[in-house]
C-alpha cells in the first residue's frame, strides 16, 4: 500500500474502502465479455486492483456493460442494475453502447446506453484491450475520490426520466418503480 | 449420383427446374404445391438432414422465397430447394411432419419476416421480445427511420432538463 495515502485512510475510510474493492458483476452483454476472463485471471490479474468478479449483483458494485447492448439485453440490465446496493458504479465498455459504434442503424440495438441508465465512465474502442480496463478502473478511482462517481444520486433523483424512456421502449415494464415517481397531474389536483 | 437425381426430379415432378452451381451444389426450383411430396423423395433417397430453412423477400416481383437446404450423410453434396410464395398474407405449411428440427427455423422466419406455418405449434417471439407488430428483415421496413423515431429522438439527461 501506498504510505502517501495513509492520511486519506483516516480521513476518508468509507470512500477509500470503496475504492479499492470494487466488486464487479459478472454480465455478458456483448463481444466484449471475451476481455474479460484474461483480465480478470493470472494473465492480468484485476484483483491487483480490487477488481473481482461478484456471484450475484446484490454482492457488486461495478457494473461494466462489455459490447453492444440489444433490446431484450437491456431488460437483463436495467433489472441486474436495480438489484445492486448502492454506492454502484457502471462503466460503459467498447464503442457500441456509447453510440451504437456499428450498429448505428440496427433496429434491435440500444444507441445510447445512458438514456437508460447512468453511466460513470467510458472506455472506448472496438475492442479495448484489457490494459484499457485498468485505465478505466484507475479513472474511477480518482472519480470516487473527488466524489466524481454520482451515477446512482443521478438515477435515483432522475428516476422518472429513465423509467420513462425504459418504458418507451418496453411498454410496461413488469416490476414496480425503485423510487416514488411523482405524478404532476396528481400535484395540480390537489 | 448427383445426375442420375437430378433426371429422376425432373421426371416425377412437375414444373421443377435442376440447376448447379458447382459440382456440390443442386439448385432445385419447384412449386409451392410439389415441397411437401419432394422433401419427403429426398429423405427416402438419403437427404436425412435438414441443414437450414431461410427466407427472401423479392419485393418487386411481390413474392418470398423459402429455401430449404437438405444435406446427405454420405456424400458432399447439398440440395438446396427454393419455392416462392405470395408476399400478401403469407402462409405456408409447416415441414415439421418429415424435418421434425424445422421448428426453430419456420418460428425465426415467422418472426423476421411474418410467414405463418400451419401445423407448427411455437410461433411464438424467439428473439425480438416485446416487439411491435412488425417484421424487420421485410425490404419495405424502414431500419434507419425506425432508429430516427425510437433511439435517436430521446433527449438526453441535459436536455431534457
Amino acid at each position: 500500500m501506498d504510505r502517501g495515502q495513509l492520511s486519506k485512510w483516516f480521513k476518508h475510510p468509507g470512500i477509500m474502502a470503496q475504492k479499492y474493492s470494487l466488486w464487479a458483476v459478472y454480465f455478458c452483454t456483448g463481444c466484449g465479455i471475451i476481455e474479460v476472463p484474461p483480465s480478470i485471471t493470472s494473465r492480468w490479474d484485476a484483483e491487483r486492483f480490487g477488481v473481482m468478479p461478484a456471484p450475484s449483483p446484490r454482492h457488486a458494485n461495478l457494473f461494466m456493460i462489455t459490447g453492444y447492448v440489444a433490446t431484450k439485453t437491456l431488460k437483463a440490465i436495467i433489472r441486474t442494475y436495480e438489484l445492486m446496493p448502492e454506492p454502484k458504479y457502471t462503466v460503459a465498455f467498447g464503442s457500441c453502447p456509447i453510440n451504437g459504434g456499428m450498429y448505428w442503424d440496427s433496429y434491435n440495438t440500444i444507441k445510447h446506453i445512458d438514456k437508460y441508465i447512468p453511466i460513470d465512465g467510458w472506455i472506448a474502442g472496438c475492442m479495448p484491450r484489457p490494459e484499457a480496463i485498468f485505465i478505466g478502473v484507475t479513472k474511477l478511482w480518482m472519480m470516487i475520490d473527488k466524489g466524481a462517481a454520482t451515477g446512482y444520486k443521478r438515477y435515483r433523483e432522475n428516476y422518472e426520466y429513465y423509467r420513462k424512456n425504459q418504458e418507451k421502449l418496453f411498454g410496461k415494464l413488469p416490476w414496480p418503480p425503485l423510487f416514488p415517481i411523482e405524478d404532476k397531474n396528481e400535484k395540480l389536483t390537489v | 449420383m448427383s445426375e442420375e437425381l437430378a433426371k429422376e426430379i425432373i421426371d416425377n415432378f412437375s414444373n421443377t427446374g435442376v440447376s448447379y452451381t458447382s459440382k456440390y451444389r443442386m439448385y432445385i426450383q419447384t412449386p409451392k404445391e410439389e415441397l411437401f411430396r419432394l422433401l419427403e423423395y429426398l429423405k427416402d433417397n438419403g437427404f436425412k438432414y435438414l441443414v437450414m430453412i431461410t427466407c427472401v423477400d423479392w419485393i418487386n416481383e411481390n413474392e418470398f422465397e423459402l429455401v430449404y437446404q437438405v444435406g446427405n450423410f454420405n456424400t458432399p453434396l447439398r440440395i438446396i430447394i427454393q419455392v416462392r410464395i405470395p408476399r400478401n398474407n403469407p402462409t405456408y405449411e409447416s415441414i415439421i411432419p418429415i424435418f421434425k428440427n424445422a421448428t426453430d427455423y419456420e418460428r425465426e422466419i415467422h418472426e423476421l419476416f411474418g410467414i405463418v406455418f400451419d401445423g407448427n405449434p411455437k410461433l411464438t417471439p424467439l428473439f425480438l421480445e416485446d416487439w411491435q407488430k412488425f417484421h424487420p428483415f421485410k425490404k419495405d421496413f424502414d431500419s434507419r427511420e425506425y432508429v430516427k423515431v425510437t433511439f435517436d429522438s430521446i433527449p438526453t439527461l441535459e436536455e431534457y432538463k
